[in-house]
């Protein structure tokens, strides 16, 4: 209930917020009072109505999930001929919903045709491979008798067919799609399957580090933009009663992508708005039709340079500024707060790591190791969910991998141990992050072996290590920018609490539950990482040490078996230093095997259990902190000097 | 049989013209790591400079060939200032150049669909007349036979030119790593407005030789653009000869497909062509090395 009140944003003038936009729909439903509402102009209206439904697909596939399918009109336009087709050939049985049906689902079936072996390669292979198939579809329509060829099939002269829904009713019918299709894509977005899409859109390095496969995801996406866009083909030829070649051309297609560009990707309404100016002035000020492509040209190469992210990222700088917006700041949603802060004391905290679970694993004795904190933890215990059941250790055996003529990682053998920490150490270009990247399988190996106990990580995706419950970070903090911290751990969490997708965006009940969940178990633990002050801040806003401790927290979030931190005490404060050791000490604690690669020797000689050291991709020394301040190698490599560092007492 | 080495020739030579246009991209990706989709409107804009020149001032060939050059070149060099420099020091999370250079490209085709009107589609007469040559018993069109000469030399050039150079090794870097290119003391910026002139300099002269195969149509920028395209991931992305081989095998399996399936349905050849070889080989024939993570 308090989120609910946030997020209306029942204070000072925030009311505006939802106040505009319902004054906009209403003014959309009033269109045809004030343009004119003779069938022509109608028309008219619901032929651009159709596009925004258009628009709000791409803008799922490109806007969130960052696939720029950028030639969907030829989708629309597969799903309006096969519509049509079906209303040509049986008139009777064909309404509304049949044609949103067969256009969605021929749009989707389109879209696979296309996307299945173009993102194979992905990046920009799938924006030209899909504009060639929206060149080529109208190209094969105007030779093609069957789809009516060059003057196209005009379904009001088809004998039978005759439209449930007309004139302003089916106006308002159109009118509602549009928003229902908004809305869907708002649903989705705020869902497991949109956040999924954000990790994608974001790096698919810090996708596959949370166990999102990457080609499904992809492939989902452009499966639900296909299928939305296909079914915009059903609205239009419901509308029009019509389509031809001239219906959608590549050029439509381009002018479709400026109007997202201007209103704004990857935010709900500003396809939708920058659409509906764009395709608004194609649609109703012909007389400069030809000039029309610089203009649009010109906007478009303009706000792809100076306003990336489009009008309506600028109009929310200036409602911040006029406090329309809920700002995202602390203490401004005390619903969001209020709630978190139940969700930690109310949560079911997992009690502390006993002894057993220390044992159970075989490791040597806590006792062997250094000195942890004595007296009761501060940090709530973080025991493995993802392969818990399973207590074998993460063995590294043989590993190599040469780039080019240099051997980054050579004939390296590394054990890490559940509830034991192993620091990595050795100088820059030693092969540190090289053989951290070949466990995440970023990289694939010459030779050698990477497995939990018999089971075999090197011949598995990335994707699968992180589901057998290997977590990492990164060097330099992959976080998605324009997500809030608590957006930023939740999609970790929601790997392992499991439900359909299409729960989660229906908001069925388990959808509820789960998502509900995931946020709540990821507030718990930022905030045990002292977080609470910036849980709903932009990552973006945030310092460099922060960013690093969100990391860390969705790492934590995954409730990994082992996890693999790539220095992560580079650029942090005293303090966050201290809670950064704390916290490996307590992931130890709780059974997880850390594997710690850090400069900073000192922290990682007072935490780890074992340490190994490489120089020049070998495998230098393997042995206890004690050994390893004992080992004359060591000393001569790092520091020039024939004695070790300490000589043995 | 005589059909089928007509449609060959033919082929191979807007093979040809694919290839051209597939250099010019690999030229620009090798040192910018971008995909400049502008490249086919350019040289629409090289088709519509040589109409003009010799279908309206009846200027000779070779002043012909000396105009385009310097027209394509000024083009590609705003291009390169208004459209892709403010995204090369960004780091390419999005596909942002990629809007900027359509963008571009919209803007140019709109440009030269004003100045060329409403006027019908003309011939451009070719540089070395309009006779034949006789091979294998076929006549082949002399214009068909310069594009296919002239690509071959391009590439050839282009080789030597990234192999023996100096500025062809430091033009590789500079896409490879910005930064570490800069630290040798390459200017990325300046490396980046040559590899924009160079290009340019290849579109000109796929522009010279394809207006007698293409005539006036300036609205065909685009659609060249891609098969240029589908010729680069046939072949695989980053290498010369297989922008080279993609390019005629593209232009023959056209020819083939009308000669034997349909000639109206031409245009799926390239889309069929380009599904089948990313399905079963997503690299290319040719390539190497996966594309570089946007």
């Amino acid at each position: 209930m308090n989120e609910l009140v946030s997020r209306l944003g029942l204070g000072s003038r925030s009311w505006l917020r939802w106040g505009l936009p319902a004054m906009l729909i209403i003014l959309l439903y009033l269109v045809p009072q004030i343009g004119g509402s003779g069938s022509f102009r109608l028309g008219e209206y619901e032929e651009v109505l159709s596009f925004l439904v258009i628009a709000v697909a791409l803008n799922i596939a490109m806007g969130y999930a960052g696939q720029y399918i950028l030639g969907i009109t030829a989708v629309f336009a597969a799903g309006a001929y096969g519509a049509i087709l079906v209303a040509k050939y049986d008139p009777h049985a064909v309404g509304l919903l049949a044609m949103l049906v067969i256009g969605g689902a021929v749009g989707a079936a389109g879209g696979m045709i296309v996307g299945l072996p173009a993102l194979r390669v992905g990046g920009f292979y799938l924006a030209l491979v899909s504009l060639f198939a929206a060149l080529a579809i109208p190209t094969v329509a105007q030779e093609w008798g069957f789809v009516g060829a060059d003057t196209g099939i005009p379904l009001y002269a088809v004998a039978g067919f005759s439209p449930k829904i007309t004139g302003e009713l089916l106006f308002a019918v159109v009118v509602t799609l549009v928003l229902l299709t908004t809305l869907f894509s708002w649903l989705l977005v705020h869902s497991r399957v949109g956040h999924r899409f954000v990790a994608l859109h974001t790096s698919e390095q810090l996708a596959s580090s949370i166990g999102i496969t990457s080609y499904r995801t992809k492939l989902l996406a452009i499966l639900i933009s296909s299928a939305i866009a296909g079914a915009a083909g059903g609205i239009y030829v419901y509308t029009q009663q019509f389509f031809a070649p001239g219906s959608s051309s590549v050029q439509f297609a381009v002018l479709l992508l400026a109007g997202m560009v201007i209103g704004g990707t990857g935010t709900i309404t500003g396809p939708l708005i920058g659409c509906a100016i764009i395709l608004g002035i194609n649609q109703f000020f012909t007389s400069f039709q030809q000039y029309n492509g610089i203009v649009f040209g010109v906007l478009l190469l303009g706000f792809a340079i100076f306003l990336p992210n489009g009008l309506l990222a600028r109009l929310s700088v200036v409602g911040d500024r006029l406090g329309i917006n809920p700002a995202r700041m602390p203490g401004t949603r005390p619903g969001r707060a209020a709630f978190g802060g139940a969700a930690a004391s109310g949560s079911t905290a997992p009690p502390p790591a006993s002894p057993a679970v220390l044992a159970a694993n075989g490791s040597t004795a806590p006792a062997a190791g250094p000195p942890r904190g004595a007296g009761p933890a501060r940090l709530p215990a973080w025991p493995p969910v993802i392969g818990a059941d399973d207590a074998s250790p993460l063995i590294v055996e043989g590993a190599r991998r040469s780039f080019g003529g240099v051997t980054a990682v050579d004939d390296v053998d590394l054990t890490v141990n559940r509830g034991q920490i192993h620091g990595l150490i050795g100088s820059n270009g030693s092969g540190k992050t090289t053989l951290l990247n070949l466990i995440s399988r970023f990289y694939s190996l010459d030779a050698g072996e990477i497995r939990i106990g018999s089971h075999r990580l090197d011949n598995r995706p990335p994707y699968a290590v992180a589901r057998a419950g290997v977590a990492r970070t990164f060097q330099s903090p992959k976080l998605m920018l324009r997500q809030t911290a608590v957006e930023n751990v939740v999609p970790a969490v929601e790997l392992r609490v499991r439900c359909l997708g299409v729960e989660s965006v229906l908001r069925l009940p388990r959808g509820i539950r789960v998502n509900r969940q995931a946020r709540d178990e990821a507030l718990v633990v930022l905030e045990a990482l002292g977080l609470q002050h910036i849980l709903a801040q932009e990552a973006n806003a945030l310092p460099h040490g922060t960013r690093r401790l969100v990391e860390l927290a969705r790492a934590i979030a995954l409730r990994p078996s082992f996890i693999l931190l790539d220095e992560p005490a580079a650029g942090l404060s005293p303090t966050e230093l201290e809670l950064l050791t704390e916290v490996c000490q307590n992931l130890a604690r709780s059974g997880v095997g850390v594997l710690l690669i850090e400069h900073n020797v000192p922290m990682v000689l007072s935490i780890a259990d074992t340490v190994t050291c490489l120089h020049q991709g070998k495998r230098l020394f393997q042995g206890t902190p004690a050994e390893l301040r004992a080992d004359a190698a060591v000393a001569s490599v790092f520091l020039g000097i024939d004695e070790p560092l300490e000589t043995p007492s | 049989m005589t059909l089928f080495l007509t449609a060959l020739f033919a082929g191979l030579a807007v093979g040809s013209v694919y290839g051209l246009i597939a250099l010019s991209y690999t030229v620009v990706f090798n040192s910018t790591a971008i995909f400049n989709i502008a490249q086919g409107d350019l040289m629409m804009a090289g088709v519509l400079t040589s109409y003009f020149c010799l279908d309206r001032w009846h200027l000779p060939q070779i002043v012909t060939l000396l105009v385009i050059i310097a027209v394509v070149e000024a083009l590609s060099l705003i291009e390169e200032r208004v459209a892709v420099r403010p995204f090369i020091r960004r780091p390419s999370t999005t596909l942002g150049w990629f809007i900027a250079t359509l963008a571009f490209s919209l803007v140019l085709e709109t440009v030269a669909s004003i100045i060329y009107g409403q006027n019908p589609v003309v011939p451009i007469p070719g540089a070395l007349g309009n006779g034949t040559f006789v091979i294998a018993g076929v006549h082949v069109a002399t214009k068909f036979i310069l594009a296919f000469v002239v690509m071959v030399v391009v590439m050839i050039a282009l080789e030597i030119f990234y192999k023996r150079s100096w500025l062809g090794t430091a033009m590789r870097g500079v896409a490879e790593d910005r930064e570490v290119a800069a630290l040798r003391g390459i200017d990325g910026l300046r490396i980046s407005r040559l590899a924009f002139l160079i290009a340019g300099l290849v579109t000109a002269l796929a522009a010279f030789v394809v207006a007698p195969i293409v005539s006036a149509d300036v609205t065909v920028g685009l659609t060249y653009a891609l098969k240029g395209f589908i010729a680069l991931s046939v072949g695989g992305f980053g290498s010369l000869r297989g922008c080279v081989i993609g390019g005629l095998l593209l232009g023959v399996a056209e020819q083939m497909f009308d000669l034997y399936i349909n000639s109206n349905y031409e245009i799926l050849a390239g889309l069929i062509l380009v599904l089948l070889v990313l399905a079963v080989r997503p690299t290319g024939l040719f390539g190497t090395r996966a594309v570089r993570e946007v």
